[in-house]
């Protein structure tokens, strides 16, 4: 009997499977064209509304109140965001902007509202403003506090879409603030969105590297780091700021590293002797040091230099021999000023060079 | 006598019902919150809640071949064609006779240069290096001497230059936003060390510059059953261990890694069959020994399209290797089991994995034979075994055929309604034939398996529909 309970129930579970497979798939089916719907149907009311503004009148209320109260709902924010899209595909009339100028209102309601809603929704309504937004010059001060709110969420995408749409509105403070609202949550938080992030910033770049300068010892390194990183892409106007920071002994030794690179790419004589120090120490436990100093060498003139980093090829260490190879290779020496270490009995350091020499001539050759 | 074989039939059944009513929940723990999850994501990408820029962490696809001479160029033009743009492909050619390695020189202009390799893991020395800069990446063919599969890895590892490594088949394609949706799992979650992705059969899809264009069943019903199984066992299945970082295989087809605790674990082990598997117990095993946290994911949506076998003796070749390598993974790793340093790994992956992969062809084949020395002796019920073995089959479909219209419809897939018609048939087939034969084969693999245990396992290669 107990057997046949199992099979009756197993049984039961079967059946459910495909009348749960044959509703999901018809309301799959039917949910998406009934978005294309709403869709229309909102693009016609938007449509009637624009009409009215190119002839001077304003924008009705009872067209604010629909939005207002339709828009709440996910399903219809995503009509809306495609109706939307139609408009934004072209060059807009002065009436369509102005239409979209008093719909503002509506935007900064739903603000308030998406941001009780559970994470996945209010990341959506993120995203809408960060699209939205890169579209238009719409500045809307009290929107971009409600998105600092929306920084707080423990759900990474609603951080990141919330952090994209600030980066659109390209004001310096509130980004300033965003970050630090990251940066004091226990969230993990990939550099590389962070310093993508602050590239794809729209308002002045100077300023905002001055006011996070300001405020650089405040943030714990995990943001420190995408910060370096960010400044080291946009300028190389901080060169004796990364020198203190290379320098300081206490620093964490992810954000010297970084600083190292800075001088790579922004050559700073003052840089030149510590880096020399740095390619000449032998010792194992430094290698990533000397391994980094060795890359950033290649722009650094001088028979002292070559000098280093020739000796950086006898290095014990794989990625020093590789990076002081590569650097020896960007001087561009002839080949009579590498035959010492061609001709000499370090194999390791004769190869590495010999492949960077070989890899010059294979570039020269593939482009002609 | 007939008392004595009453008790042995007892026994036997309530040992039978207690494994199929385990087997049959977990296959329903799995299809459902396999499905219940691809559903989860498809509404998570409606609503963008996903990482939208292109945020680029820098990978090495290492491809090893052996005897690829087929297929090799499509893989590597479908590599070409993927949207990313920071990463480097390393082809290992692992001692083929054919002429792999002289197509990839030809067609890709390669040119023969003296590059040292650091030895961070061991692998037999190489025999030639070439590279070339013409293309959006750059390229990188090494012609080492034959080591097996495992062993070409080792030796794509040591030759890469990036911080996370791609392995996946020379028979394989990898869809266009593959490494993008990847290594999402990595920006995620900073204590990610690998990420699996989802292997499915090409056979039947026409695929041009890494989109699939046109998607159809595969012709051959095996290919087709194969399609279904994989959504059954491999998707769903995986899926449910992602839920608790139980994953214990990530498929030799498509998986990324983090280069220093590959390397830190000693890398793949040459002397297994099944080096995918055992790569990543291994990795279980090293980070927790280490008490390191760590994350093992699968990416349902990083998809490679594979050639499912579609000769039966191919398919069985496929199946002894892969039976053969998890029998080698668990009998080194059996100090997971139940052992509670090794969390839910060792009680649930462990224990599912032994008794319903590992153990399965024995006891199924068991099974099988007990009812025919049951029929001879007259102690079998025959209209309630049957009514069993339909209800079996019908339950196995149906929960093979949810798996499969979740991944259809959550990918936007289209099919014909001969295509639907064709799954429904041909699932089950699959639960009442094809099972049974690959548990017999699976059960004979690990008989003479020293023999062949470094050998490639050679399946016929067509060309693939990449254009």
């Amino acid at each position: 009997m107990g057997i046949e309970v199992i099979i009756y129930c197993y049984g039961a579970v079967c059946v459910g499977m495909l009348v749960f497979n044959s509703i999901y798939n018809f309301y799959l089916k039917r949910s998406s064209s009934k978005l294309e719907a709403k869709s229309r149907k909102i693009g016609r009311k938007m449509e009637e509304q624009i009409n009215r503004v190119r002839k001077g009148d304003p924008v009705e209320e009872k067209h604010l109140e629909y939005l207002e109260r339709k828009l709440c709902q996910v399903n219809n924010l995503i009509a809306f965001d495609r109706a939307l899209a139609q408009f934004l595909q072209r060059e807009m009339d002065t009436a369509e902007t102005a239409y979209l100028d008093q719909i503002q209102v509506v935007i900064l309601h739903l603000s308030v509202v998406y941001l009780k809603k559970e994470n996945m929704q209010a990341a959506y309504f993120a995203f809408f403003i960060a699209k939205y937004r890169q579209k238009r010059q719409m500045q809307m001060d009290s929107l971009q506090r409600v998105l600092l709110d929306y920084m707080k969420k423990d759900s990474l995408y609603c951080r990141v879409n919330a952090l994209q749409a600030l980066y659109a509105f390209g004001s310096v403070e509130n980004i300033v603030e965003a970050i630090r609202l990251q940066d004091e949550q226990d969230v993990f938080f990939h550099e590389k969105i962070l310093t993508e992030g602050l590239l794809s910033f729209q308002g002045s770049h100077r300023q905002l590297i001055e006011l996070l300068w300001a405020q650089f010892d405040t943030f714990s390194e995990k943001t420190q780091l995408p910060i370096l990183n960010y400044i080291r892409f946009r300028t190389g106007d901080y060169c004796q700021q990364m020198y203190e920071i290379m320098q300081d002994e206490a620093r964490d030794k992810e954000l010297r590293f970084a600083a190292i690179r800075y001088f790579g790419k922004y050559p700073y004589l003052p840089a030149q002797a510590p880096l020399l120090a740095f390619t000449a120490d032998k010792d194992p436990l430094h290698w990533e040091y000397a391994a980094i100093s060795a890359a950033s060498l290649a722009h650094y003139p001088g028979t002292e230099v070559i000098e280093t980093l020739k000796e950086a090829l006898h290095s014990a260490n794989w990625y020093v021999r590789y990076n002081a190879a590569v650097s020896l290779d960007a001087h561009h020496l002839d080949y009579s000023s590498l035959m010492d270490i061609v001709n000499e009995n370090d194999r390791y350091a004769r190869e590495m060079m010999m492949y960077r020499l070989d890899s010059r001539r294979l570039q020269e050759a593939e482009r002609g | 006598m007939r008392d004595l074989w009453q008790i042995f039939f007892n026994l036997i059944g309530i040992f039978f019902v207690l494994y199929m009513i385990g087997y049959a929940s977990f296959l329903f723990l799995s299809v459902t919150v396999g499905s219940s999850v691809l559903y989860q994501s498809k509404r998570r990408n409606t609503l963008k809640n996903e990482l939208l820029d292109d945020y680029y962490i820098p990978v090495s696809i290492i491809v090893p071949a052996h005897n690829e001479g087929v297929t090799i160029e499509s893989t590597i033009r479908s590599l070409l064609a993927l949207d990313y743009k920071l990463y480097e492909i390393i082809i290992v050619d692992d001692g083929s006779t054919d002429d792999t390695a002289q197509i990839v020189q030809e067609v890709f202009s390669m040119h023969r240069i003296a590059r040292p390799i650091q030895r961070k893991i061991h692998c037999q020395p190489e025999e030639a290096v070439f590279e070339t800069g013409k293309y959006k990446v750059p390229m990188t063919l090494i012609r080492k001497k034959n080591g097996g599969k495992a062993d070409a890895l080792n030796m794509g590892i040591n030759a890469s230059k990036y911080p996370y490594f791609i392995c996946m088949d020379a028979d394989s394609v990898l869809q266009h936003d593959s490494l993008e949706k990847i290594v999402r799992p990595v920006l995620e979650d900073d204590h990610v060390v690998a990420v699996g992705g989802a292997v499915r059969p090409c056979n039947g899809a026409e695929i041009q510059n890494g989109h699939v264009i046109h998607y159809r069943m595969p012709r051959h019903p095996l290919a087709c059953m194969q399609v279904l199984e994989y959504d059954r066992s491999f998707l769903a299945a995986r899926i449910l261990f992602d839920q608790f970082n139980g994953s214990i295989i990530i498929s030799g087809a498509f998986g990324l890694f983090k280069k220093s605790v590959v390397i830190g674990a000693g890398g793949y082990d040459s002397k297994t069959m099944g080096e995918d598997m055992e790569l990543v117990v291994k990795l279980h095993a090293f980070c927790r020994e280490n008490e390191m946290p760590y994350r093992i994911r699968y990416a349902t949506d990083a998809i490679c399209w594979t050639q499912a076998p579609e000769k039966l003796g191919d398919l069985c070749k496929q199946r002894r290797r892969w039976h053969i390598g998890l029998f080698q993974s668990m009998t080194r790793h059996r100090a997971m089991l139940a052992n509670p340093k090794f969390g839910l790994v060792g009680f649930i992956s462990y224990i599912y994995f032994l008794i319903y992969e590992l153990l399965s062809p024995y006891i199924e084949v068991f099974g099988v034979l007990t009812i025919f020395l049951a029929f001879f002796v007259d102690m079998v019920n025959v209209p309630f075994m049957i009514l069993f073995f339909l209800i079996y089959v019908v339950y196995s479909s149906v929960l093979s055929l949810t798996a499969f219209f979740a991944r259809i419809h959550t990918i936007d897939l289209k099919l014909t309604f001969w295509d639907v018609l064709k799954a429904v048939g041909l699932c089950a087939l699959e639960v009442s034939c094809l099972r049974f034969i690959l548990a017999w084969v699976r059960m004979t693999a690990l008989f003479r398996y020293k023999k062949k245990k470094n050998s490639w396992g050679r399946i016929e290669r067509k060309k693939i529909n990449f254009k």
